[in-house]
């Protein structure tokens, strides 16, 4: 029975199996594509903590910390022609206040969960393939793509250098303390995302030809004592 | 195929489609989620993106992690869209601050693009249905001579 309608759906049967082996030999591909990211320096440049609201109509008094850092990384092997974008985040992690405070659960590094997390900056690297997608204004948009203008594939976006800079995010704990917390550290991670395939993430050990991430954890600090605002304690003393 | 597939990633959904952009420019409209919800190695940690539902709320949303304080079941998780500017704090429901680990059905470990496309298609556009069922009947209809 060769009707028509037969061989359309053969035809359809044999495209969606053809678009899902290549898919799946493209995910596969990421495999055998060496991974070496490295990061130079991960430092705090200058820590508070002040005092604020979650918003605007709250009366809640919260300590928020702002923690500025710089960064040199590179994280250039990371692009290849299946990559979509590269998620690269820093994380402030401190041990729990209730727990002994002895450092160990941060000075190893092989420890990769500590009990607190929070991320304080962010930033989306696309890669050339997907700068269509990026959330940025015309000016911007324009910019990005001429920095990679014939180009499909541009690894110096994973080159990062960061002088001093302020973080995205004031973190705070859900008790609305947070100064004068021990043994806080800096990790930088990422996250590959791919066209198609498995998410990846940063590894604490080698797995195949990707390595894993050299350096990353800033030393352990102490976040000071709450900073008063000159003007706000002038203005509520006169 | 679907309950063995929930089985082995202990997720009520282990497969979910992306509706809205808020996770832009990674996942888009109609890309398809593999999701892995058991802890074989690690917690979920921050970074991870994860899908979640809210209470009184039927429709499951994908945000990455971005704060986690305290460890284990009961640990406060914060999300936030990657393309959102604030964190969903407004999206939870009233009085609940913070996610903890049983409301979240998943964390995304594989990615498929526009395959999902079809099943916003037909939900957006209910005609598609009727001209489908057309079609397929009209099939029926044909290869039965």
């Amino acid at each position: 029975m060769y009707s028509s309608l037969v061989r359309l759906q053969n035809v359809f049967g044999l495209f969606t199996t053809v678009a899902f082996v290549v898919a799946a030999l493209i995910a596969a591909s990421d495999f055998i594509t060496p991974r070496a990211p490295t990061v130079g320096t991960l430092k705090t440049t200058n820590v508070q903590v002040v005092n604020g609201r979650p918003h605007y109509y709250s009366s809640k008094k919260e300590e928020y910390a702002i923690i500025k850092f710089s960064l040199d990384a590179d994280l250039s092997s990371l692009f290849t022609w299946n990559t979509k974008q590269v998620f690269v985040y820093v994380t402030a992690e401190w041990p729990s206040s209730l727990s002994s405070s002895s450092s160990s659960a941060t000075k190893g590094g092989l420890n990769t969960t500590a009990e607190n997390q929070a991320v304080i900056w962010d930033s989306i690297i696309t890669a050339p393939s997907s700068d269509h997608l990026a959330n940025i204004g015309p000016a911007a948009m324009k910019k990005l793509r001429k920095s990679a203008a014939g180009k499909s594939i541009d690894p110096s976006r994973g080159k990062l250098t960061l002088k001093n800079q302020r973080p995205k995010y004031q973190i705070t704990y859900p008790s609305g303390k947070i100064a004068e917390t021990d043994n806080v550290v800096l990790r930088l991670h990422y996250n590959v995302q791919p066209w198609v395939g498995i998410l990846t993430w940063n590894q604490d050990r080698d797995f195949g030809s990707w390595k894993q991430l050299q350096g990353g954890l800033s030393k352990a600090f102490t976040l000071p004592a709450t900073k008063k605002k000159a003007t706000a304690a002038g203005g509520a003393k006169s | 195929m679907w309950k063995g597939l929930s089985v082995i990633t202990d997720s009520p959904s282990p497969i979910v489609v992306v509706l809205s952009g808020s996770m832009e420019p990674a996942f888009q409209r109609g890309d398809l989620l593999l999701l892995w919800n058991r802890n074989l190695y690690s917690e979920t940690n921050v970074g991870e993106i994860v899908v979640y539902n809210v209470k009184d709320k039927d429709i499951p949303i994908v945000h990455r992690v971005v704060r986690k304080f305290g460890t284990g079941p009961d640990a406060q998780l914060l999300t936030k869209g990657d393309n959102n500017l604030s964190d969903d704090t407004e999206l939870y429901a009233r009085g609940q601050d913070y996610l903890v680990r049983k409301d979240i059905i998943g964390s995304v470990v594989g990615f498929i693009p526009f395959v999902g496309y079809v099943t916003i298609m037909l939900s957006e556009h209910p005609w598609l249905k009727t001209v489908m069922l057309g079609i397929m009947g009209l099939v029926v209809v044909l290869q039965r001579e």
